[in-house]
């Protein structure tokens, strides 16, 4: 029996507003779904680009950074240089022509239980038509 | 129109540009000088700052090679506080870019440095110059008479800021067999003209002239390089291809100015993991190749030094398997340079693009893919 692609995201998630939107998504018991694998970082400006990187390289389907709407930082100004950074990440795997589809940045309330897990929803089923990421069978990577 | 100083050549032109520089000297204008010197075995050049103005008469303002990035001198004397004493410094455009960038990410003071450039052919590759100097300086003649060429590195063929009047001062030579030109281009070139009597007020249509009519040839080479990498280096087949001769020596992270972080991230222990994970990676994917992690190196450090790439190809030239890592480097710097509105190397006071932001920008990076 064929395996059906099920797609493995990795997702930086800030610990403050965007762990809080989770948190109320997992209360109200919605549906997000099993394979979104949660990292914990304090704040979305803690999100080098290497860890994007590392996470797209070693085979990620798709790799997630969450962090507070602008002017909600819990540091004031954390998510700014996060969207900066992520930019740059973002540029980079464009003009490399590598698949920058699979990677994205979303804001997320505290109070958004129902965004949170529409955003992975979303972006899993987005990751799921680009299929698996061809970094993880690379032997040459 | 730009406006500078006509001095007659008499003589070669380095021999001009030596003269003008013995003179600016005698008259105080600096008081030591920080320029490019044939080493005694003739292979090669470096660096001297030359307190003794005697020692001037076997330094080369425009050498065939850089071998060593004039800017990584600069940040040498530099780093821990601006000097005293006046520096003039002579380099080719990308070296003295390089030095500007290091100046705002706080690795030089250039205060007292007076920054000269001179209009660039483009340099030789190190590995064809060294081997065989006494060709190498054939090739070179050749290639100042042509004005670039097939021999020079390839980011050479595609610069733009060859003529650019960048830092205190630019030497143009080109556009007058007969004459240098002088262009100050900042307060501190003013001074120093102004200072040796020296008025700047006349035209150069012949430069400019020149100038546009060489940048148009390098656009058009700009573009084919551009079309060469994405049939040959884009995609993840073709990167992976071409850095499969890579060996992981870090050379171009070292030889690169910009990379000055004393110890860089991928040299450091969180890039080495535990045996498992290397041979559960070999497991998952049949083989793992060693050195291991190669794309993400060159990827990171894309992500930590492309925003200030100059395009000055020492990484290539220190590139012990030929990879061509400035021209992709530079063309990713390049697209991440176009994409912030960023120009390095351009204006000191200008802050790098990661360290400011606006409450309201990159709106298309958000929630998309």
């Amino acid at each position: 029996m064929k395996e059906e692609f099920v797609p493995k995201i990795i997702g930086f998630v800030c610990s403050w507003c965007s762990s809080a939107g989770a948190d109320v998504a997992g209360s109200a018991q919605l549906n997000v779904p099993s394979s979104f694998v949660p990292i914990s970082v304090m704040c979305s400006s803690r999100v080098d680009p290497t860890l994007i990187l590392a996470a797209f390289l070693r085979g990620a389907d798709g790799v997630l950074v969450a962090g507070c709407r602008p002017r909600d930082c819990h540091y004031e100004n954390g998510n700014y240089y996060a969207r900066r950074r992520f930019a740059l990440v973002k540029n980079i795997i464009k003009s490399l022509g590598l698949e920058p589809e699979r990677l994205r940045l979303s804001w997320i309330h505290g109070s958004e239980g129902q965004r949170f897990a529409d955003v992975v929803t979303q972006f899993a089923e987005h990751v799921k038509g680009l299929g698996p990421n061809p970094a993880r069978k690379r032997i040459d990577l | 129109m730009t406006k500078g100083a006509v001095i007659p050549k008499k003589g070669t032109t380095e021999k001009a540009i030596l003269d003008f520089i013995k003179e600016a000297w005698e008259k105080n204008c600096f008081d030591s000088l920080l320029i490019p010197v044939e080493i005694p075995s003739g292979d090669s050049y470096t660096y001297l700052l030359i307190q003794d103005p005697s020692l001037i008469e076997n330094a080369s303002p425009l050498p065939p090679i850089t071998s060593v990035q004039g800017a990584r001198a600069i940040s040498s004397i530099t780093r821990k506080g601006k000097v005293t004493k006046r520096i003039a410094a002579i380099m080719r455009p990308c070296e003295i870019k390089a030095g500007m960038e290091l100046h705002k990410l706080e690795q030089a003071d250039l205060e007292n440095v007076v920054l000269i450039s001179v209009d660039c052919p483009g340099a030789l590759p190190l590995s064809d110059y060294v081997p065989d100097s006494k060709t190498g300086k054939e090739k070179f003649l050749k290639v100042l008479k042509e004005w670039g060429g097939e021999s020079v590195r390839p980011v050479c063929k595609t610069c733009l800021h060859f003529g650019a009047e960048l830092g205190d001062l630019h030497i143009a030579i080109l556009g007058d067999e007969n004459s240098i030109y002088l262009i100050p281009n900042s307060d501190k070139g003013k001074e120093m003209l102004r200072s040796l009597g020296i008025s700047a007020e006349e035209n150069l249509p012949g430069w400019d002239t020149k100038i546009s009519e060489i940048k148009k040839k390098k656009e058009e080479n700009k573009k084919k390089s551009e079309e060469q990498l994405e049939s040959e280096v884009l995609g993840l087949d073709r990167l992976l291809e071409t850095f499969s001769k890579c060996i992981g020596c870090h050379n171009c992270m070292r030889a690169c100015p910009i990379c000055y972080c004393a110890s860089c991230y991928f040299d450091s222990d969180n890039t080495e993991h535990d045996g498992t994970d290397y041979v559960d990676r070999a497991e998952n994917k049949g083989a793992l190749k060693f050195p291991c992690d190669t794309l993400f190196f060159h990827l990171g450090r894309m992500s930590h030094m492309s925003l200030s790439c100059l395009g000055c190809g020492s990484c290539e030239d220190a590139c012990p398997m030929s990879i061509p890592v400035a021209q992709l480097f530079s063309f990713v710097g390049q697209k991440n340079q176009e994409l912030f509105g960023y120009f390095p190397g351009m204006d000191k006071e200008e802050k790098v693009p990661l360290v400011v932001y606006k409450e309201k920008e990159f709106e298309e990076f958000e929630d998309s893919h």
